[in-house]
């Protein structure tokens, strides 16, 4: 397994590149969702693809998630871009990077660009939104609940998911109980700082966000569009929250072709500069 | 009359099969202090053992120590539904790694 320490957090980290050795064109950092997800939703998704198209890709484990380390506190929004920062630093990847985030994992994704507009060749938000005040609310609405039903009353709603769902979101479910009562992430997720529309506007990198057509965060693109310098959207009918592993290869393909496109205007405009 | 094939593939089968079983027992070792689990080809990775996507992620690095880059978890499973992975099994896995040695071996 590989473990990356970056002295505030030992992180489990996978990258996969080319497999003929040839030199990668760009770096992409794939960004997990909250409590239960890890990096395995792109390893067996976006990984191997994105990986033979040529680009060099990182995925990682948020902190108490997955393999990564599990400490009891700092879990802010603002912890969470200060991790992935220390962990690019660690890998000595200080170039532009295209970051793609699934859910929270867009959000963290978002505020990285927005701290560090120099270090983001661009965004992919799937089924994902920048930190605003209505962002907040919702999450926590969705921790609440989860703290009354599970962390109180574990048993009951876990047999509850298992009848109605099925076992392995019951599984999940109790792996997302344990994060919740072992740290301070509810509390720390309430408290997280967001964005004004200033600073989601000042992020002038290329952004794409795909929406699943049943999910309601689909209703926020045309306020992105809007606001963002550079964004389109694409909604995928028949779909929910969970779009990514129901449509991997459909997604994927949206957010490779983003990432290629993006590539090529950089390096037209490199070439237009060196002219 | 006798498929002489048919005999080293049982093997191969065989053999990998034991190799596997030793890296997940390993895992669940390491993972979630089991040490008395049955692992046979018709076990399957979410239901029987109980894995999440993440354990298989660290099969993968385990498999690749193994057969090194001949065999890659991550491009099979990549190829699949979401559906098919959680009802993935011991098995399968099993026939994929011994068809890829012996691609490798062909190639």
């Amino acid at each position: 397994m590989a473990m990356v320490d970056t002295g505030q957090l030992r992180v489990h980290v996978q990258r996969m590149g080319p497999r003929d050795g040839s030199v990668p064109t760009a770096t992409v950092v794939l960004v997990h969702g909250l409590l239960t997800d890890s990096l395995a939703s792109y390893y067996f998704t976006f990984g191997p693809p994105f990986a033979a198209a040529g680009l060099d890709v990182i995925m990682f484990d948020l902190r108490g998630h997955g393999r990564s380390g599990r400490p009891a506190s700092g879990y802010s929004l603002d912890d969470n871009i200060d991790d992935l920062e220390a962990l690019l630093d660690t890998l000595a990847v200080t170039g532009p990077v295209h970051l793609v985030g699934n859910s929270y994992g867009g959000t963290i994704a978002f505020g990285y660009a927005a701290r560090h507009p120099e270090r983001a060749a661009s965004v992919c938000l799937i089924e994902s939104e920048p930190a605003t005040a209505s962002w907040s609310r919702n999450m926590d609405g969705v921790l609440q609940q989860v703290l009354h039903e599970l962390a109180f009353n574990e048993d009951l709603a876990l047999a509850w998911i298992a009848d109605n769902r099925s076992h392995n979101t019951a599984r999940l479910a109790k792996g997302a109980a344990r994060l919740i009562r072992e740290t301070t992430l509810a509390q720390d997720m309430r408290t997280s700082a967001v964005l004004t529309e200033d600073q989601i506007r000042a992020v002038h990198c290329p952004v794409l966000g795909v929406y699943g057509g049943d999910s309601e965060l689909a209703l926020l693109t045309p306020w992105l569009e809007k606001l963002l310098p550079d964004c389109r959207t694409v909604v995928l009918p028949g779909h929910e929250h969970s779009v990514l592993v129901e449509a991997a290869g459909v997604v994927g393909g949206h957010v490779l072709e983003q990432i290629q496109k993006t590539n090529a205007q950089i390096q037209a405009a490199t070439a237009a500069a060196v002219r | 009359m006798t498929d002489p094939t048919a005999t080293s593939t049982a093997t191969d089968e065989d053999a990998v099969l034991a190799d596997i079983t030793g890296m997940l027992e390993r895992l669940l070792e390491d993972e979630y202090g089991l040490d008395d689990v049955e692992i046979g080809m018709t076990t399957t990775f979410n239901r029987d053992l109980e894995l999440e996507s993440i354990d298989l992620v660290t099969l993968a690095g385990l498999l690749e120590e193994k057969y090194g880059r001949r065999v890659n978890f991550a491009e099979f499973v990549a190829g699949m539904e979401f559906d098919e992975i959680i009802e993935l099994t011991v098995g399968r896995l099993v026939e994929y790694v011994v068809q890829s040695l012996k691609s490798a071996e062909a190639g």
